[in-house]
């Protein structure tokens, strides 16, 4: 299969992993945090550490959407759910998030219209099919997401669909990036760049890395021979004392990243104040809230929301994980009462969280590991 | 047919987190073009941010949406 066969050649993969152990310095230990959920999905599922001597440490980042949403803001998107007459959509994973009072799931079940969409198109559609009800759209994710969410409320305002609003949550990948390397408890050597974020917005918003921190950055795609190839070239960056950003998915992303997306995204956003990012706290300018061009359209305009914090659960960890310090399996709930089917953090909801992939994939390459030695 | 349908195969895509699904174009059109992914489920893809779009051409498509063409970006 085009762009899939050729990225899981399991030969391919062996010749790159002694190609970058003779990479790896002697007695050196190197941390690279791959950001993104997508990246931390295929480590574990394509056992991409087998492949890895021991001195290279993967740590996974804050890139996945669920992962990083507030219990606040969850309790925020119930309240406007549980309002009469209101069809509240948003994305499968995002139903089953814990927030102070519950999930969506359960808002569902005590009679609450909510409904699961693969697309914000697809909710601007159930507002034209229902127009006697108020329809809402709970926008998360990266600037991966965010196009599609502006392309629906373009789409939404030149048809004058009155009745659809959306909750914006989307967050920006180069804040909570800086709050990373800012923080003293986390010592990294290099990055695994996020591929489809990067299709968005180009390479050069993380020139900064390298100019500023000194560590190599590699834009990277989403198959197991991606990754390994971009592992390959941040030792080999490492190796020739060369810090840059370079770019591994080129057959997706290009240098400026997508104009016409960029300029949507300008149109219809702006940057929020602040944000509070689960595990990492409020961080400035990191997330995006509906333009004033847009302000008819934006929910938390439309219905009052309680606008809560909640604290994380104590026996919780997800910050520890978001930030690399910890590895999911050294949570304290980990596998016990924190399970994918009875999730309390975030990072064991979504396939993409760092806590449900070692779940799902991880632990049994673990124990075979232990099995063998 | 929904914009969903070519994401909803793919794992860890529920979440429209940074997961994203090759599909080729099988009917072109202005804003929204069938697409076929590589299972061989069709839906509708909104092509507004790839600029115009024929039969064959190959997208990346996330929430509904093309983000980007396959090797256009070389």
């Amino acid at each position: 299969m085009k762009y899939v066969d050729e990225f899981r050649d399991a030969e391919l993969a062996g010749k790159l992993g002694v190609q970058i152990a003779a990479l790896a310095e002697p007695g050196r230990h190197y941390k690279i945090m791959e950001v993104c959920g997508g990246h931390t999905h295929t480590i574990y599922k394509h056992g991409i550490e087998a492949h890895l001597p021991e001195s290279i440490e993967l740590v996974h980042g804050p890139g996945c959407p669920v992962c990083v949403i507030p219990m606040g803001r969850v309790d925020d998107g119930i309240a406007i759910a549980k309002r009469p007459n209101v069809i509240f959509t948003c994305f499968g994973d995002m139903m089953r998030v814990p927030g102070g009072k519950g999930t969506l799931l359960d808002a569902k079940a005590e009679g609450a219209d909510v409904r699961f969409v693969y697309s914000p198109l697809d909710a601007l559609k159930i507002a034209r099919d229902n127009p006697q009800n108020e329809v809402v759209f709970y926008a998360i994710g990266f600037e991966t997401t965010a196009p599609s969410t502006a392309l629906t409320l373009m789409r939404a305002k030149n048809e004058r669909v009155t009745n659809f609003s959306v909750m914006c949550n989307h967050v920006t990948i180069v804040p909570p990036l800086m709050a990373l390397l800012e923080s003293p408890d986390l010592r990294l050597d290099a990055f695994i760049g996020p591929g489809h974020v990067s299709t968005v917005v180009g390479c050069r918003p993380y020139d900064f890395i390298p100019k500023h921190y000194g560590q190599p950055v590699v834009v990277s795609g989403f198959e197991p021979l991606d990754l390994l190839q971009s592992v390959y070239m941040i030792m080999l960056q490492l190796d020739e004392g060369r810090s840059e950003v370079e770019n591994q998915y080129g057959r997706v992303v290009s240098w400026d990243g997508n104009q016409k997306a960029l300029e949507i995204l300008g149109e219809v956003f702006r940057l929020r104040p602040h944000f509070e990012w689960r595990g990492l706290g409020f961080i400035s300018q990191s997330a995006l809230e509906l333009s004033d061009a847009y302000a008819d359209w934006d929910a938390e305009l439309r219905y009052e929301v309680p606008g809560v914090r909640v604290a994380d659960p104590k026996a919780c960890q997800c910050g520890e994980v978001l930030k690399g310090v910890i590895k999911p399996w050294e949570c304290k709930v980990f596998g016990t009462a924190c399970t994918p089917e009875t999730p309390i953090g975030t990072c064991m909801v979504s396939s993409e969280g760092a806590c449900a992939a070692y779940y799902n994939f991880g632990r049994f390459a673990k124990s075979a590991a232990r099995a063998g030695a | 047919m929904g914009y969903g349908a070519v994401c909803s195969v793919v794992e860890g895509c529920l979440v429209c987190g940074d997961a994203a699904v090759e599909v080729t174009v099988v009917e072109p059109g202005e804003q929204d073009a069938v697409c076929e992914d590589r299972n061989g489920g069709r839906g509708l893809v909104g092509v507004d941010l790839v600029g115009p779009v024929v039969a064959g051409d190959h997208l990346l498509v996330h929430g509904g949406v093309a983000i980007s063409r396959f090797e256009a970006a070389q």
